[in-house]
């Protein structure tokens, strides 16, 4: 199969995908038999009032309408406006999305880079020393609520050691801004070597960014480890051992084979590692998508909740995609389903 | 007295039956370590939630005005809240929440999820089909997020967070049941069963049950451990339970706030305990998983 022919047939497959997740996050309202008219009137508001918002809002219409307006109004860019600051939420959204994307990219990539060396090593002599301890301090990061380590780490850093700013926003409220290029302040401040803002922005991202590399790094461990075990007992893997190839060949056989379902692992795992930041950006107020998000869920602000859900739905696709893309790339072999 | 009474009940006994218990218990241990320590951190807090009552030095609601924000002392060995309630007496309180949501939440997923699993991968077809493209589109949502943004939306009470966690998690053990009856349809006693005539219902709860349910049972210790973690991020965010009530996570909530000003021991404590106790359901499940892996037993 061609890389054209397998792109078009994968990007046919997320169509039924993408009006599924539409479904979701527009039953997440229903589901909870909220109603947004009460909130929009207003206490002092008439019946005559509350029935033009209905209207409005399309309530009055059957429930399948009530979705393909929805449907209709996402496809269009459309994602209705914050109840709570009546502004719309997609600009709230694609403001905060690269300001999330920074830590989550930092957090997950350094939390690979400790992740895969630990889980390939123990891999290699299974339930000896190294295998346990590693095993022990893994399941241990599974079991750290994300939200507490931060908590936790601001006390001995900050309060303690005096060595990390408070943990409010990403950048001192002494130090301005550097210009706006791409909304990440670290390159941005490179980019235009303003040093100052620079070394603000990486003090204030070093906590964050350690806390999600702790939590990221606990899964990968393990399935790395899982991933490798199986490798190693491979037909190719024993012949290659029985052939008395030298242990270094041995190793960078297995570090092939692996490479592909540890790649799949660590794509997916970011998906679901964008909760857990949210959570971090909820401590450290970070001020990006996730604190938005857990701010519109605990506030009870539904567009925006839905918003946040929707965006975090595509994030996923989006690597999903990427991820079948590259390993087709490095491997052919690789088919659809 | 009673002490005295148990002895001698012991003693009744015959020596060999007991020794042949202790020795079994010893050999289950040796099998797997990890899910032995799991399950004596597990025991542990459900001893604290049994005897709550009589563990708690102090009312865990009654709040002393005069000693707020106390640091650990002789009275208060964990120290006071904000409130001047007694950080101990609530830590041990708390485990009940853990134990109380995590428990229903995961029997409600596998009363769900066994017969999802069992159905769809018995009949497959169609409807294991559009079941399992269901399942796969509901991995684009992040679990955390999805759970809190449906409990937020159902209302934040203790029943309504059980009930979401159960059921956003029954397709965990949908998948787990499937793959195993998948695995055994075609098997030589499922065909025996067919041709004695049993009726559908009596092969897949009888004849397949039994053997396909091994690999959920595993997943449900991993499975409680998630729900315990959910329940008190929900609690910390002030989405489920609210702040006086002693559970871990609107502790952690409520001494997030101290923990730039230096009183740790608010927030500190609740999280060491809700720590322990994922970790020794993780550890418990890590453990039966492992002892279940053929490829194990085989190296062995």
């Amino acid at each position: 199969m061609s890389f054209g022919t397998f792109f078009l047939r994968r990007m046919l497959m997320v169509i039924p995908l993408l009006v599924g997740i539409v479904f979701v996050t527009f039953m997440l309202i229903r589901v909870g038999g909220l109603d947004p008219v009460g909130r929009l009137a207003g206490p002092t508001a008439t019946a005559e009032e509350f029935e033009m918002i209905r209207a409005e809002l399309g309530l009055d219409q059957p429930v399948w309408v009530q979705f393909a307006i929805y449907a209709g109004k996402v496809a269009q860019g459309d994602l209705g406006e914050s109840w709570l600051s009546n502004r719309p939420v997609l600009d709230d959204i694609l403001e905060r999305t690269v300001i999330s994307l920074e830590l989550l990219l930092w957090g997950v990539g350094i939390g690979a880079l400790i992740g895969i060396p630990v889980g390939v090593r123990a891999a290699f002599r299974p339930d000896g020393r190294f295998d346990q301890i590693s095993r022990i301090l893994s399941l241990f990061g599974f079991s750290i609520p994300t939200y507490w380590l931060g908590l936790v780490m601001l006390f001995v850093f900050f309060y303690l050691l005096g060595w990390a700013p408070p943990g409010i926003g990403r950048i001192s409220l002494m130090v301005s801004p550097p210009d706006f290029i791409t909304g990440s302040y670290l390159i941005d401040a490179l980019l235009t070597a303003n040093w100052p803002a620079f070394g603000s922005a990486f003090s204030h991202m070093v906590l964050p960014v350690i806390c999600l590399a702790i939590v990221s790094a606990a899964p990968i461990i393990k399935h790395t480890r899982a991933i490798a075990l199986e490798v190693l007992s491979s037909d190719a893997v024993r012949y290659a051992r029985a052939s008395g190839l030298p242990a270094r060949i041995v190793r960078k056989l297995v570090l092939r084979n692996s490479a592909t379902p540890v790649l799949t692992f660590v794509g997916t795992e970011v998906t679901g590692l964008v909760g857990t930041m949210s959570l971090i950006e909820y401590v450290f107020a970070w001020g990006g998508l996730g604190q938005y998000g857990l701010n519109a869920i605990v506030r009870g602000d539904f567009t925006a909740v839905q918003g946040y859900v929707l965006s975090l739905a595509l994030f996923s696709v989006i690597v999903f995609l990427i991820i079948d893309f590259v390993v087709f790339l490095i491997e052919p072999r690789a088919e659809l389903q | 007295m009673t002490g005295g009474v148990a002895t001698a009940g012991n003693g009744t006994r015959p020596a060999g039956a007991r020794t042949a218990i202790v020795n079994r218990a010893i050999g289950l241990a040796r099998l797997s370590p990890t899910a032995t320590a799991g399950l004596l951190i597990i025991l542990f807090f459900g001893f604290l939630a049994l005897f709550a009552d009589a563990l708690m030095p102090h009312d865990p609601e009654l709040a002393f005005a005069q000693r707020v924000l106390q640091p650990p002392s002789a009275d208060h060995w964990l120290g006071t809240d904000g409130n001047g309630m007694d950080v101990l007496s609530r830590v041990i309180y708390g485990s009940r929440f853990g134990f109380g949501i995590a428990i229903p939440a995961v029997l409600i997923s596998l009363l769900i999820g066994i017969p999802v699993g069992l159905f769809a991968g018995y009949r497959g077809g169609m409807l294991d089909e559009v079941l399992m493209r269901f399942f796969d589109g509901l991995r684009v949502f992040p679990s955390i997020i999805l759970a809190l943004a449906v409990v937020a939306a159902t209302g934040p009470s203790l029943l309504n967070v059980v009930l979401v966690l159960g059921f956003l998690d029954s397709p965990v053990f949908a998948r787990v049941v499937r793959s195993e009856v998948l695995a055994l349809r075609s098997s030589v006693f499922v065909e025996a069963a067919v041709a004695a005539g049993n009726p559908t219902w009596r092969i897949m709860f009888v004849h397949l049950l039994p053997n396909a349910i091994q690999g959920a049972m595993a997943q449900s210790a991993v499975r409680a451990a998630w729900a315990v973690r959910i329940s008190a991020t929900l609690a910390f965010l002030g989405v489920g339970i609210q702040a006086p009530t002693p559970e871990w996570g609107a502790m952690i909530r409520q001494g997030a706030e101290f923990m730039i000003t230096g009183q740790w021991w608010v927030a500190l404590f609740p999280g060491i305990a809700l720590i322990f106790l994922v970790f020794g359901l993780n550890m418990f499940g890590d453990g039966l998983q492992e002892l279940l892996n053929p490829r194990r037993k085989a190296a062995k």
